[in-house]
């Protein structure tokens, strides 16, 4: 007889630490232009900038909450309590030892530096609001790729940053990419030159350490003709009983023929709001690929998208979300077909375990006139207990008889039959239970590469022991 | 009782894009100021309406309907009469079973955001129909309603009430048609079914209001335990169609289907909003709408599965297809899933293309016209759905109004 | 004279070129056999005739009964009387067998000629029963779940439905176990005769044990290399498609 799984809480996340809070630099509590000149005067900024912020904070008090579709959990942020802007210092550090013991030390647990040592192109480390390390190796930086800090690049090359920032995703899309507006911070701005193909993945950890903190980082990519990179980001925090803040905005630009490949294991501890709003430009033959894996935070709102602006633009999302206990994991993909013979690809998979709510949103959209566009959707979800749940919302519009859509969606449940037969092996429940789950996303995570396969896997092996019991 | 109606409807806001049951659509079009709510006055010279309201041999039961009012009834015969069935005009069953419309009477809230519709139905229904079959009692040949359109501009309430007692099984047909074909009305009809348990009832709906017709259509159904209901609806007519369609699935073991099929032409607007609830153990739903756009139509498919905490081993599909035939038409899918159980089979597909090119060349290298090789085609996409039909009298007469409407300028 | 001359005839998909320079004439009431190994052109010649618009005719002629066909649409190029048997048939979900032939039939028909239901039906039929094609057929869409051999004996019946003056039957023995391939070579005899002229493609000789050729013709590359008797068809089959390969460097020299 098997018994009911029973969902249990984990906190044995390897991110659940925290250091004693020493930032010389604090905005203090709350938003308004104040916070905003400061945040400014202490990055130097240009006019234009401090314009933008406060542009930009204008437009996220008229914009409400998008509750009318939305949680009504996002009622419960206090935008009031947070603190906007914590760091130790504007300039990161090009070696580790720089770096303040403290920091080094949350960043070793880790485990940075020795995945940097052992096949990364270039990393950076934020902290907070600002990074604390930044490099690139060499080889690489000679071929004229630019990998820094937004803060940094803002300074040394406002031309080609000024030039993308804010064209892809406007300030006003939605009210939290106008609170990053506002308050951004760190990030990472990366040009890759024309034909320049960067064979190893250049990184980015985000750290969140402070108490009703809210990070804001804003990436910008930019990948010039016939170039390739592929960019991987990691993100994780302390549990904290109140609720931390995570609005990031990222924006990709894929010019023609170029390829960007965009990986993101997000696994925020679960008193995380995770708003994010990400979105590429891919141009005539581009290729833009997300690959996006939630595994924590709180609520989870985000849909990465592509507008597939050039002929024979490609777009893919590749997205895994697992919900667990007192989590809701509501992400999905934007394709917006506006040239001809464009083509995007989507698959969403998702695991719901104990209470954990997923939900997929999509949008596609394929306008009149053009022709030879197509899209393919698949989105499948798992239920764990009785208790999960888990909703589909995707949104069609094909207009024109030249272009052609498929979505399919499906439920199921691990069967009961299946974990039977693993047990008879020797295997115990919740092995068994892992096993299933990672069979479910393998077809997905076979995608990915191989370094963040094995991490992922261990954190769904982590998120499932002791799902049932 | 239509005093408070009316005034929940004027209280009631109307409906905007931001409520997420009416993203897409064409509010603009929901404006009622040209329509005629009042004409009260009994339609004459009815001969040919009446011929045309022939579509099926040997109906169980008929009624004939023009501009709200019954204007020819084939009423049941002593048997059906004897057992206890009931068939009869709204304002007759008022005066004789008071207590089944108290009970029934628009007592199914609608979900899928027509508050406002049903509190302005509620208001100015002047008639209808109620067919009430007891328990255990089997009724072979199909009820049959027609509902006519007579006059420009006039507000159309029609209402089919059907109640199912255990054990029984019914079959029944409304038919919505307009006088002339580009005649423009408004239209607010409501159709509730409850099939009682282990009842049975198969439900065709045929609408064909005029070309520059407002339609609202609100169908609304229940089952209890072990209940089957099997309904199809088919939509030609109307500038803008607003089609509500909830199954709630309350009794354990119950089963519905629901199958559509449109074709939507010139600037019309299908709007087709629709929802499976799963709220007990065993049940199970399939739901198949297929939909052919020509020229600047446009077509929203907005569809829920809704699966409850207890409604454990449900099965419920739903599927959209869309034939796009012109450069121009547009088609929405919204296909959603809320599922709360975790052993249930649910799956939804969406998908939205041109005819095969393949399947076109391989005709026209048989030596067929290209233009008759499409209307095969087009004719081959909603067989399945006429197949079900298991009615050859009434599936003949649905392929040739659908070829009729293909084949009209 | 009646026959389907193809001249000089050069088709390319996309950027590919894939006949070059090919000609062949198929005299009505004659049975041809075109083989040759896989990829070199022979279902291209059948689709680029028929008038699939993938397919750039970028040069040549072909001629049914000295009336040019290339600029013609599919469908005119098959009331005018070519019929093409499909390697692949597609499958039509929702429109059934009865509906689809009789739609053919009843484009072939003068504006002042009549259908006949009832002598529809009976020659539908008869055809039906001389393919060994169960009548519960004629109510099933075209094509839908059926094996390669009810496939193939469909397109076969279309055939003698349509009334064609050439027929192209590209490949309709491939996937067919013996007994199927019987009941389909048994159906192109009855057919065959002064009124029909026939390309057979095929890659098997097995065929052409059933189905008697006038001429056989091997192709490689896309051009024919090598024409000849029947007799040329069982030398292939000893010799091997390596063979071919040695024909066509020497026509080359």
């Amino acid at each position: 007889m098997i018994t009911e799984p029973q969902a249990i809480n984990i906190d044995q996340d390897k991110g659940n630490f925290q250091m004693p809070e020493k930032h010389a630099f604090d905005a203090g509590v709350g938003i308004n232009e104040g916070v905003l000149d400061y945040i400014s005067d202490v990055k130097n900024e240009e006019q234009w900038i401090r314009d933008f912020r406060k542009n930009a904070l204008r437009t996220f008090y008229n914009k409400p909450l998008p509750t009318h579709w939305a949680s009504k959990d996002l009622e419960t942020i206090n935008f009031d309590k947070i603190r906007y802007y914590l760091a130790s210092g504007q300039t990161p550090k090009r070696s580790w030892d720089d770096v303040p013991d403290d920091i080094k030390e949350t960043f070793d647990r880790l485990g940075i530096p020795e995945n940097e040592r052992k096949f990364l192109a270039g990393v950076e480390a934020q902290f907070d609001s600002e990074a604390a390390y930044s490099n690139i190796k060499e080889a690489v930086g000679k071929q004229g790729v630019i990998f820094m800090g937004s803060t940094e690049a803002l300074m040394k090359h406002p031309e080609i940053f000024r030039k993308w920032f804010g064209k892809v995703i406007p300030t006003g899309d939605n009210k939290f990419s106008a609170l990053n507006s506002a308050a951004f911070s760190g990030g990472s701005f990366i040009y890759i030159p024309p034909g320049v193909k960067v064979s190893h993945p250049l990184q980015a950890y985000f750290r969140i350490n402070a108490e009703n903190f809210g990070q804001f980082e804003r990436t910008l990519i930019i990948a010039d003709e016939g170039s390739e990179v592929t960019y991987m980001e990691g993100c994780t925090a302390p549990k904290f009983d109140t609720a931390t803040l995570h609005s990031a905005v990222v924006e990709l630009v894929a010019l023609k023929g170029a390829k960007i490949e965009y990986i993101t294991v997000q696994n925020w501890s679960a008193n995380v709001f995770n708003l994010v709003t990400k979105r590429a430009i891919a141009h005539e033959e581009a290729t833009v690929k997300w690959i996006d894996c939630n595994i924590g935070s709180r609520l989870t709102m985000k849909y990465p998208g592509v507008i597939l602006k050039g002929r024979k633009a490609r777009g893919e999302v590749l997205s895994i979300a697992l919900a667990n206990d007192g989590q809701h994991q509501d992400t999905g993909a934007k394709m917006i077909h506006a040239a001809d013979e464009t083509t995007s690809n989507i698959i969403a998979k998702s695991i719901s375990v104990g209470s954990g709510r997923s939900t997929y949103r999509g949008m596609v959209h394929m306008p009149k006139h053009l022709k030879g566009c197509k899209n393919n959707t698949e989105c499948d979800a798992l239920l764990i207990n009785s208790s999960s749940r888990t909703d589909t919302y995707p949104s069609i519009t094909v207009r024109g008889n030249k272009n052609s859509v498929q979505h399919e969606a499906s439920v199921s449940k691990v069967s009961a039959e299946q974990i039977f037969y693993m047990q008879q092996r020797g295997l115990t429940e919740g092995e068994a239970m892992s096993l299933s789950v990672n069979g479910f996303v393998n077809d997905l995570t076979r995608q990915f590469p191989m370094e963040y396969s094995v991490e992922l896997k261990r954190l769904i092996d982590m998120e499932m022991e002791g799902s049932v019991g | 009782m239509k005093a408070k109606a009316f005034e929940a409807f004027q209280s009631l806001p109307m409906p905007t894009r931001k409520n997420e049951n009416w993203r897409f659509a064409n509010i603009s079009s929901l404006s009622l100021d040209e329509y005629d709510f009042t004409r009260s006055e009994k339609p004459t010279d009815l001969q040919e309406l009446i011929e045309k309201s022939d579509i099926i041999s040997q109906p169980s039961g008929q009624i004939i309907f023009a501009d709200n009012h019954p204007v020819s009834m084939e009423p049941i015969n002593d048997d059906l009469k004897a057992k206890g069935v009931i068939w009869e005009p709204l304002s007759e069953a008022l005066q004789n079973h008071s207590e089944i419309l108290k009970k029934y009477f628009m007592s199914q809230d609608p979900h899928l955001g027509s508050e406002k519709f049903a509190a302005l139905h509620s208001s100015f229904v002047s008639d209808g129909y109620l067919l009430y079959v007891p328990k255990g009692i089997t009724i072979e040949r199909p009820f049959i309603a027609n509902h006519w359109a007579l006059s420009e501009k006039t507000a159309l309430f029609p209402h089919t009430l059907v109640i199912a007692e255990e054990s029984s099984n019914v079959t029944l047909i409304d038919t919505f048609n307009a006088k002339s074909e580009s005649q423009k009305n408004f239209i607010c009809a409501f159709n509730h079914i409850f099939a009682a348990a282990n009842a049975t009832v198969t439900y065709r709906s045929l609408q064909n209001w005029g070309t520059k017709t407002l339609g609202i259509h609100i169908n609304s159904i229940i089952t209890e335990k072990d209940a089957t209901v099997n309904s199809l609806s088919v939509n030609l007519g109307c500038q803008h169609l607003r089609s509500e369609n909830q199954s709630v699935l309350k009794g354990e073991g119950s089963h519905i289907e629901m199958l559509s099929l449109s074709v939507a032409d010139n600037d019309q607007e299908i709007d087709q909003r629709t929802l499976q609830l799963h709220q007990s153990p065993h049940t199970t739903s399939n739901l198949l709408y297929k939909n052919a756009l020509l020229k600047k139509s446009k077509t929203i498919f907005s569809g829920l599965i809704k699966v409850a905490k207890e409604a454990q081993k449900t099965d419920a599909y739903q599927t959209n297809r869309n034939l796009l035939l012109s450069e121009e038409a547009e088609a929405n899918a919204l296909p959603g899933l809320e599922i709360k159980a975790d052993d249930v089979k649910c799956s939804h597909g969406a998908t939205t293309g041109n005819m095969d090119k393949d399947q076109l060349f391989y005709m026209l290298a048989r030596g067929i016209k290209p233009h008759k090789a499409r209307e095969l085609l087009v004719f081959g996409f909603f067989e399945e759905i006429i197949l079900k039909l298991s009615d050859n009298e009434l599936a003949d007469y649905m392929r040739e109004l659908i070829q009729t409407k293909l084949q009209s300028k | 004279m009646s026959q389907l001359e193809i001249k000089n005839l050069n088709v390319s998909i996309g950027e590919k070129s894939i006949l070059n320079d090919f000609s062949l004439a198929v005299p009505k009431g004659e049975v041809h056999a075109l083989m040759g190994p896989n990829g070199t052109g022979k279902s291209t010649l059948a689709k680029a005739l028929a008038g699939h618009p993938d397919y750039t005719v970028n040069s040549g002629e072909a001629l049914l009964d000295g009336q040019s066909i290339l600029d013609l649409e599919p469908d005119e190029i098959s009331r005018l009387g070519l019929f093409l048997a499909f390697q692949y048939p597609n499958e039509i979900p929702g429109v059934s067998i009865a509906n689809f032939i009789r739609a053919a039939v009843q484009a072939r028909l003068g504006e002042d000629d009549d259908f006949v239901a009832t002598e529809y039906y009976k020659n539908l039929y008869q055809q039906m029963d001389l393919l060994k094609i169960d009548r519960t057929f004629t109510s099933r869409s075209v094509n839908e779940g059926f094996s390669g051999g009810e496939k193939k004996r469909c397109e076969i019946l279309q055939l003698a439905m349509l009334n064609p003056s050439y027929a192209i039957l590209d490949e309709t023995d491939s996937g067919l176990d013996i007994d199927a391939l019987k009941v389909v070579a048994h159906g192109v005899n009855t057919l065959k005769g002064e009124n029909l002229g026939i390309l057979l493609i095929t890659h098997y000789q097995r065929l052409l044990d059933y189905i008697i050729p006038d001429k056989v013709h091997v192709m490689w590359d896309g051009r024919i290399v090598k024409s000849g008797g029947k007799e040329l068809a069982l030398e292939l089959e000893a010799k091997g498609y390596d063979w071919v390969k040695e024909l066509a460097t020497a026509n080359a020299c």
